[in-house]
């Protein structure tokens, strides 16, 4: 995705929770679909007894990406008048975003300071396109640690992975079932329990990441991987280095893995590897599953 | 003092004294009926120190003194605290007799201790009735034959054992429900011709035990029934009936599976031939020794089905098996030929699973890799669509280019309008739908609330009835044991005046306590008001003593009033001295009226002269004593 590229908001909403209780939609323009909608109304903290108050949250749903902000109303008529002068007057302006500012604003550093070598675990998931699936009762601390686990993967820039506010609820799976590897976050701790959900667990306040049995043979590491993980490690370490460098340091290692790869496919015919090509060099056998795996994950694997 | 002399009386007549009917008061007994009685008490309490003692007064003076001191010693040792000497029992006088008798019959032993309160009813009290009989022959002694009173042999002879025979009873089942009608036929027979149970038995002496036998079961089956109904029969939610219809299917069924897997296990054997000629004893040995627990009758997966399947069909391919006896060589190289292509098989079958599973994980890694690129493809297909769609729409306005933006921006402009007009006409209806909503839900609520607690009132109001009629059972029974207790109570004694002349005595203490009250009451006021007028009296003196004083030192006039007024003061003071003197003195004279009663009840002048004769014969005694010592 080109830096220059912008997306557009679709839509704007209000949601009230009333005298009695009750959360409701009072006004969306242009409009927001039903699923949609349901799906706000749980997002938004109003639904939850009012015990937490999280002034800013954001998630994904559907490849739509939806920001909402909480505010405690005195008078309930005012907000109205107010959400509507403001759109009017301070044009929202999203090229005044900076895209590659918006994807940094997360910290590496917090990651690698809080898991330290484990990060591996993290930076091998998602090289290979795994799903994980973080905990943590916050919603804040959630959605800071999640937005940051696809820098790790800043070759890809892809953060159509990020799912960091999810529900266990069916309309919700489903969508986070339709891709194939994901970063999704939880608040309820029910999630633990669902082993088809995820290949990696991670139990952010207890600070433990967990390999699913199905997935451990795939997450096998090696000589490779400690190797990475030494380089995150001391590069997070060094007190002189900012995050994005960090970032930078890890993707130069991981651009150095994928020029490999690439040259040992480019051997074969079509530039596709196969698992015998790969057999052929005598790699340690984690190192050769790991190769396997990311191939199939660059697309650089023969059918 | 009647009722108390009474129950005196009645006491000593149950302990054995012999109480003619004329004494009915302590005054009238004499001195022997009080030690017989006094004796007789002692050694009901107390028979070590009671068979000491005779029950009647020796004729000899001193015999007769010697009695009574040791009488007085004995109920100074069961713990009767008041004077006693041999005067007490010699020369009595009423009080003392009254007190000392009443300590004793309290001292008897309560016989009916054990009589506790048992719940009630006919049913207990017979019962009770029985134990009393079998205690009562369990404690009678067993005797040789010789020995035995006619009485006891009905008891003790071996001819009352009898072995524990039984025989079946032929009952007449009455049928409940409107189903099934009995034969006219059935119920002639069961009126007229059926004997009763007594009678059907050859030998009279299994009735018992065969009424026994037969009630048991009849208990045993509806207490299991109970049981089976409790647990599983309301669980399954059908009528007693269909649960009984279902359960008979079952059990049909299970028979019938058992047999059947019982005749199949032994195809599997190569000695197949033999099922064929094995009989029923053999079958049976099968069906047991199959496995006790449900193995048998599970149905067993698909997969064992037609395990089976292809083993009988190895069994048919590599048995050729004539019927008949076989050697034990061949059955084992038939067993061995079999075990060794099953194992063949299964190893083929290993293999084979193990290739597949390695097929799998070989190629689940390019899977995911075709499902992403799918996924991807798919994603910027829809992204190209919606594109073209946008690219073919602008296309097709291209050619008017400037009319169209404008008409484009316009449609824009208007929905924009449209819908802003279309939310603020929304807003508006939405206000009132927002109360309506509200005020639902609080008459909701407020419904909610009032029916709980009209639940809770509900409750409250169950568990005070439950607990009402709790009570009232339980009212019910004590009234019948009591009633029944009252039956059986002896009739002597009519407690009705006991408790009536209580009830009176009670009611007149409380009135004397109240007149004492109001008495002390005044008596308090009275003292009060002297000593009130005594220091008025005493302050008014002291001042008018010390004014006159002042001018009786210069005027004769005053000096005489003076004088006066002493001679006053102090004729007044010995009025009052003797008015209280005579209260006194009236006080004394009451105390020594009351003191002449109670000494003229003692019979102190008879006594008096019974000592005397008695100090005559014991001198006279004496005298002849002493003239046998010295005639010796």
């Amino acid at each position: 995705m080109a830096a220059t590229e912008t997306q557009f908001m679709l839509s704007v909403g209000l949601i009230e929770k009333d005298v009695n209780g009750d959360t409701l939609w009072v006004w969306c323009y242009p409009s927001v679909g039903s699923d949609l909608r349901q799906v706000l109304l749980r997002k938004c903290c109003l639904t939850q007894d009012g015990r937490d108050f999280h002034t800013f949250v954001f998630g994904q749903f559907c490849r739509t990406w939806y920001y909402i902000t909480t505010v405690e109303v005195q008078e309930p008529t005012a907000l109205n008048k107010e959400f509507v002068q403001s759109d009017e007057n301070g044009s929202f302006l999203i090229k005044d975003y900076d895209v590659r500012k918006a994807y940094l604003a997360g910290s590496v550093k917090d990651v690698v300071s809080q898991f330290g070598m484990e990060t591996i675990i993290l930076y091998t998931a998602l090289m290979l396109k795994k799903r994980i699936v973080v905990h943590h009762p916050r919603i804040e601390a959630l959605l800071e640690f999640t937005r940051v686990l696809p820098t790790l993967t800043w070759h890809r820039k892809d953060w159509s992975i990020l799912h960091p506010y999810v529900h266990l609820m069916d309309i919700e799976l489903e969508d986070l079932k339709k891709c194939p590897g994901y970063v999704a976050g939880f608040v309820d701790p029910e999630v633990s329990n669902r082993s088809d959900l995820f290949d990696v667990y991670v139990n952010l306040p207890d600070s433990v990441i967990t390999v699913s049995q199905s997935a451990k043979e795939a997450m096998a590491m090696g000589k490779l991987h400690k190797e990475v993980g030494h380089l995150i490690v001391q590069s997070a370490e060094d007190a002189d280095r900012s995050d994005s460098q960090v970032i930078k340091d890890i993707s130069i290692k991981t651009k150095e893995i994928l020029t490999n790869l690439v040259a040992l496919a480019n051997e074969c015919e079509d530039s596709k590897i196969t698992l015998e090509v790969l057999k052929q060099h005598h790699f340690p056998p984690a190192t050769e599953n790991f190769l396997f795996h990311l191939a199939a994950a660059e697309q650089l694997l023969r059918i | 003092m009647e009722e108390v002399d009474k129950i005196l009386i009645h006491a000593l007549k149950q302990v054995g004294t012999v109480v003619s009917e004329e004494t009915d008061s302590v005054k009238l007994f004499s001195s022997e009926l009080i030690v017989e009685a006094v004796v007789r008490c002692i050694r009901v309490i107390d028979p070590g120190l009671g068979s000491a003692l005779p029950t009647s007064l020796p004729p000899g003076m001193s015999a007769r003194f010697r009695v009574g001191m040791s009488l007085a010693q004995a109920c100074q040792d069961i713990g009767y605290k008041g004077e006693i000497g041999y005067q007490t029992f010699l020369y009595s006088n009423e009080p003392e007799i009254r007190s000392l008798l009443m300590f004793l019959v309290e001292k008897l032993p309560r016989e009916r201790a054990e009589v506790s309160d048992q719940p009630t009813g006919k049913s207990v009290v017979l019962q009770r009735a029985i134990a009393a009989v079998i205690k009562a022959q369990l404690a009678v002694p067993w005797l040789p034959s010789n020995c035995r009173l006619p009485l006891l042999d009905e008891t003790q002879c071996p001819g009352a054992l009898h072995s524990f025979h039984v025989q079946s009873l032929s009952l007449p089942h009455c049928s409940k429900g409107p189903g099934k009608k009995q034969l006219k036929e059935v119920m002639d027979y069961q009126r007229y011709i059926l004997p009763p149970v007594t009678a059907q038995f050859s030998r009279h002496t299994s009735v018992l035990a065969s009424i026994l036998e037969q009630h048991i079961a009849e208990l045993s089956a509806a207490q299991e029934w109970d049981n089976e109904w409790n647990s599983q029969g309301l669980l399954s939610r059908l009528t007693p009936q269909d649960y009984h219809c279902r359960k008979l299917t079952r059990m049909h069924k299970r028979i019938k599976e058992q047999l059947h897997s019982a005749t199949l296990t032994s195809p599997e054997s190569p000695l197949s031939g033999l099922c064929s000629t094995s009989d029923l004893s053999e079958l049976l040995q099968a069906f047991r020794c199959s496995d006790p627990s449900d193995h048998v009758l599970t149905k067993g997966t698909h997969f064992t089905h037609t395990q089976k399947f292809t083993f009988t069909q190895v069994a048919a391919m590599t048995s050729s098996i004539p019927t008949g006896h076989q050697s034990e060589n061949d059955i084992q190289l038939c067993q061995q030929e079999e075990l060794t292509l099953l194992q063949q098989q299964f190893h083929q079958l290993c293999s084979d699973v193990n290739q597949l599973a390695a097929d799998i994980k070989h190629l689940s890694v390019p899977y995911t890799q075709v499902l992403d690129e799918l996924k991807q493809n798919e994603l910027g297909n829809s992204e190209k669509e919606e594109k073209i769609q946008v690219k073919k729409k602008t296309i097709d306005l291209l050619p008017d280019a400037n009319s169209n933006l404008l008409k484009l921006q316009a449609l824009v402009e208007a929905s924009a309008k449209r819908i802003v007009n279309l939310a603020s006409q929304w807003e508006k209806h939405r206000a009132p739908l927002i109360d309506e909503l509200r005020r639902l839900k609080e008459i909701c609520s407020n419904q909610d609330l009032e029916s709980s607690r009209k639940l809770s009132e509900i409750k409250t109001l169950h568990d005070r009835i439950r607990v009402s009629t709790e009570e009232a059972k339980k009212k019910e029974e004590i009234y019948k044991q009591l009633v029944t207790d009252l039956e059986n109570l002896p009739q002597d004694l009519s407690r009705s005046a006991y408790t009536q002349r209580i009830l009176e005595i009670v009611s007149n203490i409380k009135k004397q306590k109240e007149e004492i009250k109001k008495i002390l009451s005044d008596t308090k006021e009275l003292q009060k008001e002297i000593n009130n007028l005594t220091g008025k009296l005493d302050r008014t003196f002291a001042v008018t003593d010390e004014l006159v004083f002042k001018d009786a030192k210069k005027d004769e006039s005053v000096r005489k009033s003076y004088k006066y007024l002493a001679a006053l003061h102090e004729n007044c003071n010995q009025l009052i001295q003797t008015i209280e003197d005579t209260g006194t003195i009236l006080r004394e004279i009451r105390d020594l009226e009351e003191q002449i009663e109670t000494e003229n009840g003692n019979k102190t002048v008879a006594n008096l002269e019974r000592i005397m004769d008695d100090y005559k014969a014991i001198r006279q005694e004496n005298s002849a004593l002493a003239a046998k010592v010295r005639d010796c």
